[in-house]
């Protein structure tokens, strides 16, 4: 029976360690010591831990083994990486001995049928992976983006509109603290491919020639301070994302250039003459009015044409009506999380009129740190108006219309302010008169004093 | 330095649905390395890190030498993953965030893991943080998660490296001593 127990092991390649009640190690087998890599003779190793890490913390179940207080430990599928750097499957049986107060390991090498399980369970996982990916794209947009007025849905259906063409160019537009980085993001992330590079530069950040050697890359010695190649923005992002922040800064040489890379889609670094081409998106960003910015000179008309293909506003905070207060139940959620303080549950009726009434000239971004101020000092279950520190409101516009000295149309002023109000409504009257600080009735009236209605 | 430093073994396990980027931390922590190819882990393989030496009270200084454990298939519990489980002092139960369900799936994970190991302390992660474009803190779900079994939340990206060996050290700190 040994001579045959001892023949099977050979032949399925088991081999045998056996060790002492403290774990110290008494033989190991030829067969183990070539699974291992150990040498032919002596271990380095004193105990079976130090051989098999895997059974730290599993002294006492070993223990028991010899014991007889337990049959077997079975440890499977326990990664090696032999002397080549590849991966072994080895499965580990912990048997008590033939003799007293002595243990058997058996270790198989089970590689074979690992790398088969490897196989399918990754199919398995990639399969279901593929499927979140699409998911999660789409649930992104309306995570990221928050809000039900028409402005925002506007917004939310041009980037998923976008995020289906990765290769066009994208212009966001929107006054500061309107998300337009986070827009980006959203962009970037529901278009690439999870590994893909986001990078973004903000154009008024560095002078010149500065911005042309990041933005283009450069070769060594192609001005002084080149002491070796590097490869600009544009190529380094890949397959991926550049948004290029606060494009209006950008000044007019470096406009064309980059009008010609976005026409071209290649680049040439600094000092080279070899073109590379650039494959990632790009969005251009920026909180100026671009169509100004070309009447006055500053901005070149083709590049603004170019970009302005596929072009986003991101609409201002106060165009959003109501979405303020989802927004800042969001964001007090948010907040009750990091500082801990779950016990605070939204805002009392003052409050939210408060945060309606404000005309939020800092947009999300104010409405953020607003928020964010609040949560910090709130001790009640609900923020209430005096709570809510808001940036001097500019509830009253009188300061930023003024008369021009030619005079002006007072009535045409009207109209016009009337038609933008219902605008921004969505043609919704009550609201349109709120922001006009009218009553819904005399709003129907002077409709129909100007045939509006 | 002679008689100084003792160093102790502790065996830390990372807890997580497939893909959530068990490997990865492990890989940026050890080795400080990522890759963006997916493979998936079978069994149990360990790896080990030494860290900084810390003071243990009375001067002395002490020194953890981290068994790290990556574990496969926790959509089963039996005794194979009993015994993989067995002797931790700690665990990283790691979510992806771009997958909500990785972290309600935690709780189960982690019950069994604590039926195993009761006093063993769990940090929970978010991870894939480079993907979320939304740079707040831990989904809502994880952190609920996290308040169930008392530990604290965590965001990393392996990717990136952020928060990493933040959270590990984290980990570390809340280890039973002895
Ligand atoms: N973008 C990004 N990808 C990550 C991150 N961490 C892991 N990944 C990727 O996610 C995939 C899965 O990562 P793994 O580390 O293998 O995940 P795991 O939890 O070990 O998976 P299993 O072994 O199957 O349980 C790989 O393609 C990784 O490159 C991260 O922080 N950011
Ligand atoms: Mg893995």
């Amino acid at each position: 029976m040994q001579a045959a127990l001892s023949c099977l092991l050979a032949f399925k390649r088991i081999g045998i360690i056996r060790f002492a009640r403290d774990l110290g190690l008494v033989d190991v087998d030829a067969q183990a010591r070539r699974m291992l890599d150990l040498p032919a003779a002596g271990v380095g190793a004193e105990s079976l831990p130090d051989l098999f890490p895997e059974l730290i913390g599993n002294e006492a179940s070993v223990r028991n083994v010899l014991a007889g207080k337990r049959t077997a430990l079975h440890l499977e599928y326990v990664n090696r990486r032999d002397r080549q750097g590849e991966l072994r499957f080895l499965d580990l049986l912990v048997l008590a001995g033939e003799r007293k107060n002595e243990g058997l390991l058996a270790v198989e090498d089970v590689s074979g049928k690992g790398r088969m399980l490897q196989e399918l369970t990754q199919q398995r996982h990639e399969l279901l992976l593929y499927r979140n990916a699409v998911h999660f794209r789409e649930h992104l947009i309306s995570e990221a983006i928050l809000g039900r007025s028409p402005a925002i849905e506007k917004v939310r259906r041009m980037i998923r509109k976008i995020s289906r063409v990765p290769s066009a160019t994208v212009l966001l537009s929107g006054e500061s603290g309107t998300g337009k980085n986070l827009a980006a993001r959203v962009i970037h992330h529901s278009s690439m491919p999870a590994e893909a590079p986001f990078v973004e530069i903000n154009c008024a950040a560095l002078p010149d020639n500065l911005m042309e050697a990041e933005l283009f890359g450069y070769e060594k010695g192609a001005f002084t301070n080149a002491l070796s190649a590097r490869a600009g923005l544009l190529q380094e992002a890949g397959n991926g994302t550049v948004l290029l922040d606060e494009i209006g800064e950008l000044t007019v040489p470096l406009q064309a250039k980059l009008l010609s890379v976005l026409e071209e889609r290649k680049v040439r670094r600094l000092g080279s003459n070899r073109e590379v081409e650039i494959r990632a998106r790009i969005i251009a960003a920026t909180n100026r009015d671009l169509e100004r910015e070309v009447s006055a000179g500053r901005f070149r008309q083709d590049l603004f044409y170019r970009l302005h293909v596929v072009a986003v506003r991101m609409p201002a905070l106060r165009e959003m009506d109501q979405d303020v207060l989802q927004i800042a139940e969001h964001l007090l959620k948010v907040f009750a999380i990091e500082f801990k303080k779950k016990s605070v549950r939204g805002f009392t009726p003052a409050a939210q009129k408060r945060l309606l009434n404000h005309s939020w000239p800092g947009n999300v971004r104010e409405l953020r740190n607003c928020i964010e101020r609040a949560m910090i000092f709130t001790e009640s279950q609900r923020i209430d108006a005096d709570e809510l520190t808001l940036l001097a409101s500019r509830r009253n516009p009188a300061r930023s219309l003024e008369i021009p000295p030619e005079g002006l149309d007072l009535e045409a002023v009207e109209r016009q302010l009337i038609e933008a109000a219902l605008q921004r409504s969505g043609r919704n009257k009550s609201r349109a008169a709120q922001l006009l600080g009218l009553s819904r009735d005399t709003l129907r009236y002077r409709l129909k004093k100007y045939g509006m209605g | 330095m002679d008689g100084g430093i003792c160093v102790e073994k502790k065996k830390i396990c990372l807890l997580g649905a497939f893909a959530v980027g068990k490997t990865s931390l492990i890989q940026r922590f050890v080795n400080d390395r990522f890759g963006d190819k997916y493979l998936t882990t079978i069994g149990v393989d360990i790896s080990q890190k030494l860290l900084a030496p810390f003071d243990s009270g009375n001067g002395r200084m002490c020194q953890y030498h981290l068994l790290i454990w990556d574990i496969a298939g926790m959509d089963r519990f039996d005794k194979v993953v009993e015994s993989y489980y067995r002797g931790a002092a700690g665990a990283l139960a790691v979510a992806d965030l771009t997958r909500e369900n990785t972290a309600s799936g935690l709780t189960r994970i982690c019950r069994n893991f604590r039926t195993v190991c009761p006093t063993a302390g769990i940090l929970f992660i978010g991870n894939k943080a480079d993907l979320h474009p939304l740079k707040g803190p831990v989904s809502a779900v994880l952190e609920q998660v996290a308040e169930s079994f008392g530990g604290q939340c965590r965001v990393t990206s392996a990717k990136t490296g952020a928060g990493v060996a933040e959270a590990f050290q984290l980990l570390a700190e809340t280890l039973e001593k002895g």
